[in-house]
């Protein structure tokens, strides 16, 4: 966890951005509860898998759309809300497509700028340079993101 | 600066060597200044003294060949820029008419790739010497010392000599036109900003160059040659600016962009540095690569936590959600130090998380301790409401484990 390095370097906008994160995230999350509130038996994995993405998604939406990562993790998001809305064995194919496609990948050896890309959205078509910079925004809004889910955990103390 | 044209021709009866040729365009009084002070100041003096000595000392021992030429105003004007020090419009007239009066000469061989630098460095005198040499050589060995002279009637001896003193012997036209020309452009760049070492500028020159250096080759003795002139110009150029003895490694264009992108991967090396914890000891650029990516890992470990962990408490606290969601955003606009430390102070002023934290952990942080519980039947629901979900999360196998390790850490 990095507590204060990005308020230290940038005062400005480190706490509007984590405005814009809680905010987003927890209208998001007041919408997952009200859509899952009928079925309150419903399991705690999608749940939790909602939330995720709703976590991710609000981040993305505060980062903007100036930066690369964002708009490739939203891209991402609404393909694959896409894929799901549209039926249930898609989804299974193209998983199944995925995880072939990774066990091919595997038995190269892959260098840690390629790992690093694989961690940040939208990084494999970045070079080196761009990547860096993606990555350190992505860091920012990731631990932001992290701090905001914290505080709301601590609210509401699980 | 004043009478540097005579002390210049004195010095250029008598001097043997050609390395100190700019140095000596300068008057004997101000040569140390010029050396310990800016390092702009050396180029003027060399780019433009040695211009006006030479172009008076062929006005003097060469009427003939001066009265050919646009030369007969200069020495007066010569000496004006000589004391201003500036870089005045004459310059591009001035070698434009060098170089007329140059192509008559015919010299085959041009060393092309250091020319320019010759030039840069040493100024115009260069150009002239080196064009007029084979023509009007009976001349020459008056100004000049004998060896200069001699050497440049066939090529293997100019090649000693450029060897020796470092001096670029004539290539085409084209290019004793463009290089003082450029030379000062750069110089004026300089002057303006001359404490940064700024690569765009230096960048833009050196594209300019690369466009020069582009145009014709005649023989190939040329690169080689250039090199050998480069090796020995480079010693003394380190002496003047910064940016040019560093950017004399390697001029290329793919090496120069190479070099722009370390750059900019260092410098954003460093952003990553100060952003991510414990790396500010790691030098390597492997293994701060490695502290990068665990890092992000454990970030996005750390949202999937966290959101599992919401995801069990979700259903039961999704009333006071609400409530959550005005505070956070009023305690984020309020603060701008630390959110998670006014939050905290936030939460143990309000009745609502003062009754529901200690009683329903008893290993939550202290600051909540100090704060007995004033709802009583709230924090009874929020308990009732955490059994609950307690036994919910229980009766899955998988949450099961989630279960485990929230208690845990908590």
């Amino acid at each position: 966890m990095a507590p204060e390095d990005p308020v230290a370097m940038n005062p400005a906008p480190t706490p509007s951005l984590r405005t814009k994160i809680s905010r987003r995230f927890l209208e998001s999350l007041v919408k997952i509860r009200a859509s899952l509130e009928q079925p309150t038996g419903g399991n705690i994995q999608r749940r939790a898998r909602r939330i995720k993405i709703a976590a991710y998604s609000s981040m993305a939406c505060a980062a903007g759309s100036r930066r690369a990562w964002s708009r490739a993790l939203l891209a991402k998001l609404r393909s694959r809300a896409k894929r799901r809305h549209h039926s249930q064995h898609q989804r299974c194919l193209g998983l199944k497509r995925k995880r072939a496609g990774s066990r091919n990948m595997a038995p190269y050896k892959v260098s840690r700028a390629n790992e690093l890309r694989r961690l940040v959205p939208g990084g494999k078509a970045m070079d080196l340079c761009n990547l860096l910079e993606e990555t350190s925004h992505f860091i920012q809004c990731l631990a932001a993101q992290v701090k905001v889910m914290q505080t709301i955990v601590d609210r509401c103390s699980v | 600066m004043e009478g540097c044209d005579g002390g210049d021709i004195g010095f250029r009866h008598g001097g043997d060597n050609f390395l100190n040729f700019p140095h000596s365009g300068v008057t004997p009084s101000s040569v140390p200044e010029e050396f310990s002070g800016m390092a702009i100041n050396p180029f003027v003096s060399s780019g433009w003294d040695p211009l006006g000595s030479l172009t008076q000392s062929y006005h003097f021992s060469n009427p003939s060949l001066a009265s050919g030429f646009p030369f007969s105003p200069h020495p007066g004007i010569m000496e004006n820029q000589g004391t201003g020090g500036d870089f005045p419009p004459p310059l591009s007239h001035n070698p434009s008419a060098l170089t007329e009066q140059v192509s008559f000469s015919r010299i085959p061989c041009s060393e092309s790739r250091s020319y320019l630098d010759a030039v840069g460095y040493f100024g115009l005198p260069d150009i002239a010497n080196a064009g007029c040499l084979p023509k009007y050589d009976s001349h020459r060995e008056d100004d000049h010392d004998g060896s200069e002279g001699a050497s440049a009637n066939n090529k293997l001896s100019q090649e000693c000599r450029i060897e020796e003193d470092a001096e670029g012997s004539s290539p085409s036209v084209k290019r004793r036109k463009n290089a003082p020309v450029h030379d000062t452009i750069y110089d004026k760049e300089v002057k303006k900003n001359p404490s940064r070492v700024n690569s765009d500028v230096s960048k833009e020159w050196d594209e300019k160059k690369q466009k020069n250096e582009q145009i014709p080759y005649p023989n190939s003795q040329g690169k080689q040659n250039g090199k050998q002139v480069r090796d020995s110009v480079e010693a003394p150029k380190e002496n003047y600016i910064h940016v040019r003895a560093r950017r004399g490694q390697a001029t290329n264009s793919h090496s120069l962009a190479e070099r722009v992108r370390r750059e900019k991967i260092s410098e954003r090396m460093r952003m990553l540095q100060e952003l991510v914890p414990g790396c500010n000891k790691i030098t390597g650029k492997a293994v701060m690569l490695d502290e990068i990516i665990n890092y992000v890992q454990s970030l996005q470990q750390q949202v999937e936590f966290l959101s599992m962990k919401l995801a069990a408490v979700s259903p039961e606290l999704s009333i006071n959600l609400e409530r959550i969601l005005s505070k956070d955003i009023f305690c984020s606009q309020g603060s701008s130090a630390t959110i998670v430390d006014t939050e905290r102070g936030m939460a143990c002023s309000s009745p609502y998380t003062q009754g529901f934290f200690p009683e329903a952990f008893p290993s939550i942080p202290s600051s909540n301790h100090h704060y007995p519980p004033l709802t009583q039947a709230f924090c009874e629901s929020e308990l009732q409401a955490h059994c609950q979900l307690g036994f919910h999360s229980s009766s899955g196998v998988d949450s099961l484990g989630l279960n485990g390790r929230l208690k845990s850490e908590r």
